[in-house]
């Protein structure tokens, strides 16, 4: 039953152009941040596009997430699914996997990157496995909000700003963090994505800033259930 | 729950249900009789899709229970739903999925796969007359043809009831009198709660008929008993919601 429904969200996704125009502009600016990293510092490293990948998904994540329940829900197919004998956590599952699916493949294509480096440079490969990890727990992380923000509304646009604003808030809430005093000021950083990420991207891994991750991604998964179950 | 309802294809006991402020149906107790077709039938607002939609799984009870078989929806909710081919108003399906993978698909959600998969597949494309089109985007198929599907995936599981909310809409009259066909036949095998604002069209294909008013049942009544008494749904029809608009 997941399996039918995961491949019915991996179509609907494939099938909108928003997918191929995420992946290609994520191609791009991710491109540009590695040919300049390696033409002009001449460093065989991929920091750089870690941090670039980032910023892109906080960015492109929500145009991927905002359709997956809206849409159902504006066009009332969602009934269809609903009054199924699935279980609203199966249909969370498989939109979550489906988003997966298309940030697994953007993040993929810049295997190509790496490979370039390993070609004509000795890069250290630790930073590089660590921060291909870290970029898929904060996919997976910005998802899943993503996905409980869409299954909130009957509208995209709504959806999409909604999770973009909630994501610029994770982001770049460290910054306020040095405004306030001592334990608060670490309790902020602690919400921080780029406090959490910047570990994985430098090469060093916290349990901690997994865990991080990993709860994010079961909040959101948790959240979307519960906006479906509350009609 | 009453005695009554381990014979029911379906039974609402007391249902009530909200939006807000608005009371949408009130204290409604209904029963769907194996294989009858039961006519839900009241002007725009008197809470028609929102008790197919509590009978379906889609909404949950405000108060009161409803069940399909023997199954509770709130407790035994998927139990229930399995047991359920619900078309709803408008039908909207995937437009994007070809009439095959759509069915296909809706197949897999029962949890039918293999030769049973493939089998009640090959039965509904024939019943329904879709065989011309399963390979067709289901967004470029007409109105007639988009509302056989809907019909075609709420049965393909073989349902024990099919609720169908406004079936006729949109339909033009061709469309409207296969319809009816399509609906006595499928009697034979489930039973039906049908709505539809046309009383006509209620007229034509129900058993029994239940008049809903402002949230509340006013009446349920057989079509026998009213031909029987020399009357017509119509007139039944405006007698009751007068009484009640009188008061």
């Amino acid at each position: 039953m997941l399996r039918a429904l995961v491949a019915k969200e991996i179509g609907a996704l494939f099938i909108s152009p928003v997918a191929y125009a995420v992946i290609t502009v994520f191609l791009l600016l991710s491109g540009y941040s590695f040919t300049v990293t390696l033409l002009v510092a001449k460093q065989a490293s991929l920091v750089s596009v870690f941090f670039q990948a980032a910023v892109e998904f906080v960015l492109l994540v929500p145009l991927l997430t905002m359709r997956l329940f809206a849409e159902e829900r504006r066009t009332g197919t969602l009934e269809l699914l609903l009054t199924a004998p699935v279980r609203e956590i199966e249909i969370v599952l498989a939109k979550f996997v489906a988003a997966m699916a298309v940030l697994l493949a953007m993040i993929g294509l810049t295997l190509s990157y790496a490979l370039v480096i390993a070609v004509y440079g000795a890069p250290d490969w630790g930073p590089i496995y660590s921060g291909y990890l870290g970029l898929v727990l904060l996919a997976g992380s910005l998802a899943s909000l993503g996905i409980a923000v869409s299954a909130l509304t009957a509208n995209q646009i709504v959806a999409a700003v909604v999770s973009l604003g909630i994501f610029g808030l994770l982001r770049s809430i460290d910054s306020l963090a040095s405004l306030l005093p001592s334990p608060m000021d670490n309790w902020l950083l602690g919400l921080s994505l780029l406090a959490r990420f910047t570990p994985f991207a430098t090469g060093a891994m916290y349990t901690s800033d997994f865990g991080w991750f990993l709860a994010l991604i079961l909040l959101g998964l948790f959240l979307a259930v519960r906006a479906l179950a509350r009609r | 729950m009453s005695e009554h309802s381990a014979v029911a294809a379906a039974a609402l006991d007391h249902l009530s249900k909200r939006y807000g402020a608005t009371l949408a149906v009130d204290d409604v107790s209904l029963q769907v009789r194996r294989h009858e077709v039961l006519g839900l039938l009241g002007p725009n607002g008197s809470g028609k899709t929102t008790i197919l939609r509590v009978l379906t799984g889609y909404l949950r009870p405000g108060s009161g229970s409803a069940q399909v078989g023997e199954f509770d929806l709130v407790r035994e909710g998927r139990a229930a739903r399995g047991r359920i081919g619900y078309v709803p108003e408008d039908a909207e399906l995937y437009r994007h999925m070809r009439v095959n993978e759509f069915l296909v698909f809706m197949g897999r959600l029962r949890g039918l796969a293999g030769d049973q998969l493939n089998e009640r597949l090959a039965f509904v494309r024939e019943r329904l007359a879709l065989d011309d089109v399963g390979a067709t985007i289901i967004g470029r198929l007409s109105r007639g043809y988009r509302q056989r599907v809907a019909i075609a995936q709420a049965i393909i599981h073989e349902p024990e009831l099919l609720v169908l909310d406004e079936p006729t809409n949109g339909l033009d009259p061709r469309q409207i009198i296969e319809m009816r066909g399509l609906l006595r036949g499928l009697a034979a095998h489930c039973s039906i709660i049908v709505t539809s604002h046309i009383l006509s069209e209620i007229e034509r294909v129900a058993d029994r008929v239940a008049i809903l008013l402002q949230g509340r049942l006013l009446a349920v009544v057989g079509m026998a008993e009213i031909v029987s008494a020399g009357s017509d749904l119509e007139r039944t029809f405006l007698d009751l919601t007068a009484d009640v608009r009188s008061i």
